[in-house]
């Protein structure tokens, strides 16, 4: 088994109380970050460790800190995007309720690192169990003098509110998180300004997820070199992949940036279950294109999988076997993109739920000879037109799914 | 000004201008459905979507402003199919009943449609069922189906009304256009959102199923229902000739002015057009115990200036009394003040208004005529007319408008007139004060004639006629010159005068206000 960072205390029992974590060595991150380093130090050191963005798009964390202007009129924000909305995605909500201080931690540094005074940790609105668990280590963390006004006396100070989601998965999108925490309809911002400039109530924001901020902690203690080493030189770390379909053993997986797809599946997830067979992955979350189990000989990694036409995304993997007929997995992808698709710009909107209708036709034994041409057309004609990335993400795995699997599609379509 | 290429072609731009603007400047139409230039743009039609050199994705020419450079494509094969794609969308739930839609002929998905889709329709599934008559104001009505979410009413009435009555419920294909509760949406601006609709979403009950838009004329006016000038639209049926339908007005739309009332009139100033038509006085008419006659201006012209020329002749000039309103144009005040104050030296020159109403606090003022401010301008008094000194000091009284017994009770104003040896009437409309004049003579409304006003903050403007005078009457400028030349006082002087514009002329050389 390769060495957990992240995860390493999840099998510490009630790890979640201050007082566990503190005996386990806690928050000696944020000790050392306040007390031992100026705020861009830890920039800087979050810069070299190529911490890349763990909630799909993979944008390096730090170089999304620098550019939040320094000197700023007005007050900086940090939003925590634990919305974690994309199918298939359950590894934040182990990081929040296995180890909340870590993410207050991660929080504290990155606010300090920019100069941010209120950080705000969107969650989704199921995960009550562990908004109520954050909000708890939030009361301890004050308690204990590692939030509020004077954070161990350094004069620096940050407040942490917990803020509910209503049940988008569009509130995932970091602009629509914005509006969403603003109160009003979570409609994506059109861009640019982006957050670092124009962001949460106009003014200058932070945006990562949880994973992301987690990592923090880890190399502020240990060091960006020893950071970039857990991973590659420009993916650094490890990412905690959520395995989830037909193998043996699904379940969230720590292990080094750039581990084998089919390693995952094969070894540390034990293989497919029942002696099925392998048919087709899901890299990265459900609006990651599809794989085909020749294709799983992958490194996963942000820029591997960008090779092979498909996206690390969240890292979650979703594993599909030979007896799944790929038309469900289609027509659950095409039904979730229509029903998530918020409404704001016509090519999502009118074109996620039209390929939705002509999948649940073909479904229905109505299919005709072009239909699956017509996927293929609409889903081409929604991407790269759309307002945010919401139409991509529904467009590019319908286009895998139609175009590496079409002779079993089209096996529903009359002959 | 920065140097950017569209198609190719190198021109100069205003800096900061969005490439939608740009384009458009240099006769380049770039389509669009949810950008609006009194609104930031939205970017959510993706129906301006433009090649940016450089950029590997298309860009919208809404939200890219345009800088040094830049190199930007609209017709481009790329931009042609996008446009195409993003049409197809909006056109597949669409519910296609133009027969039945009162936008069709001026809606932007027929428009577009027809320049840059023209593709056959590939929708074979069932499209969403909505609501199509939902009422949200007093004359409004929403059509879900036909809707697009452009959002640009939401827009409108959380930015320029700022009541914020409307907003989007519900998600994806189903999202749509809804009022709060049963909140009605009522402001005097409300009907501005018939024409910010790029389709047929929201109709005006005023104006559905009444015509269809292309047998409608559209001529340019100037709103003169209060102060402020609004720039305005008349659309009309200009009637048959050989059939028994005469002109008809079905609605006024804003028309664009930065200044003044950038891209919307007010409710007021919208619905209250059956003016233009009803009640209108066709024929000079004089009362002759009893019943009255059809005159022509030839004839009435001499008899009017003879009443006028024995009391000047006799040096009772002062006999002479004019009332005034500020519905007149700036040129003819100016002539009532050049005839009758500074030649004839009347005493009694009066203005007689409508009641004042009440300042909406945006567009439209406590004044209800459109030229207040210009007869200030000119100088000319403001008093309200004495009916006690008319009665007494008067022999010959020429009464602009009709406005007098808003001020008065019919009664005092015929027991006053009684004792006037000859009333003259030049009015629009038939009112109850026709019965206690001697002469009527038919003049157009502002819409109908030539001339400038000056707004409530003393802007000058000048307009032509939208709609036709069908009156033996004739413009109060014609008539002040007419009885002038007949008169013949300083004959130089108003000989040389035969038009609005040579009558601006001449205001512009004597008073400096003018001669901007």
């Amino acid at each position: 088994m390769e060495e957990k960072i992240l995860t390493r205390g999840f099998d510490i029992k009630n790890l979640f109380e201050i007082d566990v974590y503190l005996q386990h060595g806690g928050y000696k991150a944020v000790e050392n970050a306040l007390l031992g380093m100026t705020p861009s130090a830890v920039l800087e050191e979050v810069k070299k460790a190529n911490l890349r963005g763990r909630g799909g798009a993979g944008f390096p964390a730090g170089v999304k800190w620098s550019f939040v202007p320094q000197k700023a009129e007005t007050p900086k924000y940090l939003c925590v995007n634990a919305d974690e909305g994309e199918p298939g995605t359950f590894k934040d909500r182990y990081i929040m309720s296995h180890n909340p201080h870590l993410l207050l931690e991660g929080t504290i540094i990155a606010s300090y690192a920019v100069g941010i005074h209120l950080a705000l940790i969107y969650i989704r609105g199921e995960y009550e169990a562990i908004a109520r668990r954050l909000e708890n280590a939030i009361a301890d963390a004050c308690e204990r003098g590692y939030l509020g006004k004077n954070i161990l006396g350094t004069g620096f100070g940050l407040d942490v509110i917990v803020h509910r989601g209503a049940g988008a998965y569009i509130c995932g999108e970091e602009t629509a998180l914005l509006e969403s925490i603003e109160g009003k309809r979570p409609y994506p911002r059109l861009k640019p300004p982006f957050p670092a400039s124009v962001g949460l109530f106009q003014n200058p924001t932070v945006i990562n997820n949880v994973e992301t901020l987690a990592n923090v902690p880890l190399i502020i203690l240990n060091g960006a070199q020893w950071f970039v080493k857990k991973g590659l030189p420009k993916d650094g770390g490890t990412r905690i992949f959520g395995v989830s379909g037909m193998v043996k053993k699904p379940g969230i997986y720590e292990l080094p940036v750039g581990t084998s797809l089919r390693k995952i599946i094969f070894e540390y997830a034990g293989g497919m279950r029942k002696g099925k067979k392998l048919k087709a992955v899901i890299p990265g979350g459900m609006s990651a294109p599809v794989l085909t189990a020749d294709e799983i000989d992958l490194a996963m990694d942000c820029d591997s999988l960008a090779g092979a036409n498909s996206m690390l995304g969240s890292a979650a993997i979703i594993v599909i076997d030979q007896e799944t007929p790929i038309f469900e997995v289609l027509k659950t992808v095409t039904k979730f993109y229509s029903h998530e698709s918020c409404g704001q710009c016509t090519p999502c909107r009118i074109g996620t739920s039209w390929i939705h209708k002509i999948v649940e036709r073909i479904g229905q034994g109505d299919g005709e000879e072009d239909d699956i041409d017509a996927i293929i057309r609409l889903a081409s004609n929604i991407l790269g037109k759309t307002l945010c990335p919401l139409g991509d993400a529904a467009a590019l795995p319908i286009l895998s799914l139609c175009r590496k699997f079409r002779g079993e599609l089209e096996e529903r379509l009359p002959r | 000004m920065v140097k950017v290429y569209i198609d190719d072609k190198a021109v100069e731009i205003d800096e900061g201008l969005n490439v939608l603007r740009a384009a458009k400047a240099n006769g380049i139409f770039i389509p669009h459905y949810c950008y609006h230039p009194a609104f930031a743009p939205e970017g959510s039609c993706r129906m301006c979507l433009v090649e940016i050199e450089g950029q590997s994705k298309l860009e919208l020419a809404c939200s890219t402003i345009v800088k040094e450079g830049l190199n930007i494509r609209t017709r481009s094969p790329k931009v042609i199919e996008a446009r195409k794609a993003v049409l197809e969308f909006y056109l597949a739930e669409h519910p296609l009943d133009c027969p039945i839609c009162d936008k069709s002929g001026e809606c932007l998905l027929q428009d577009y449609y027809e320049q840059f889709g023209l593709f056959n329709s590939q929708f074979k599934d069932n499209k969403e069922k909505k609501e199509k008559r939902v009422k949200i104001g007093r004359n409004l009505l929403l059509d879900r189906e036909r809707c697009i979410l452009c959002t640009r009413c939401v827009r409108f009435l959380n930015l320029v009304t700022g009541t914020g009555d409307a907003g989007i419920i519900n998600r994806g294909l189903h999202a749509e256009i809804s009022i709060y509760e049963a909140d009605l949406i009522d402001n005097n601006y409300a009907g501005n959102l018939v024409d910010l609709c790029p389709v047929g979403a929201i109709t005006d009950t005023d104006f559905r199923f009444k015509t269809r838009v292309w047998f409608l004329e559209k001529k340019e006016s100037i709103c003169p229902l209060c102060s402020r000038g609004c720039n305005i639209y008349i659309d009309f049926h200009p009637g048959f000739p050989r059939v028994k339908m005469s002109r008809r007005v079905y609605r006024i739309r804003p028309r664009e002015n930065e200044n003044i009332n950038q891209y919307w009139i007010c409710d007021f100033g919208r619905y209250n057009y059956a003016y233009l038509d009803e009640q209108r006085h066709h024929k000079i008419l004089m009362e002759r115990t009893g019943h009255s006659l059809g005159l022509s201006w030839d004839k009435a012209r001499p008899m009017l200036s003879e009443k006028i020329k024995g009391l000047v002749n006799l040096k009772k000039s002062s006999r002479v009394a004019v009332i005034l309103n500020t519905r007149l144009t700036n040129e003819e005040l100016f002539l009532v003040d050049r005839i009758f104050q500074k030649e004839l030296h009347l005493e009694n020159i009066f203005v007689a208004n409508p009641q004042p109403g009440k300042d909406d606090g945006f567009l439209l003022t406590e004044e209800r005529t459109p030229n207040r401010r210009g007869l200030a301008e000119i100088g000319l008094p403001a008093l309200a007319p004495d009916l006690k000194t008319l009665a007494e000091k008067t022999d010959f009284l020429l009464i602009f408008g009709s406005d007098l017994t808003e001020s008065s009770s019919l009664d005092a104003i015929k027991a006053a007139f009684d004792k006037i040896r000859t009333k003259v009437l030049l009015t629009t409309h038939s009112s109850s004060l026709d019965s206690v004049v001697d002469i009527i003579i038919p003049t157009p409304v502002i819409a109908e004639k030539s001339g400038s006003l000056t707004n409530v903050e003393g802007r000058v403007q000048e307009f032509s006629p939208a709609l036709e005078f069908r009156g033996d009457g004739l413009p109060e400028w014609q008539l002040l010159l007419d009885i002038a030349k007949e008169l013949k006082i300083n004959h130089k002087y108003f000989w040389s005068l035969d038009s609005p514009e040579s009558i601006r002329r001449q205001m512009a050389k004597e008073i400096p206000f003018f001669n901007r």
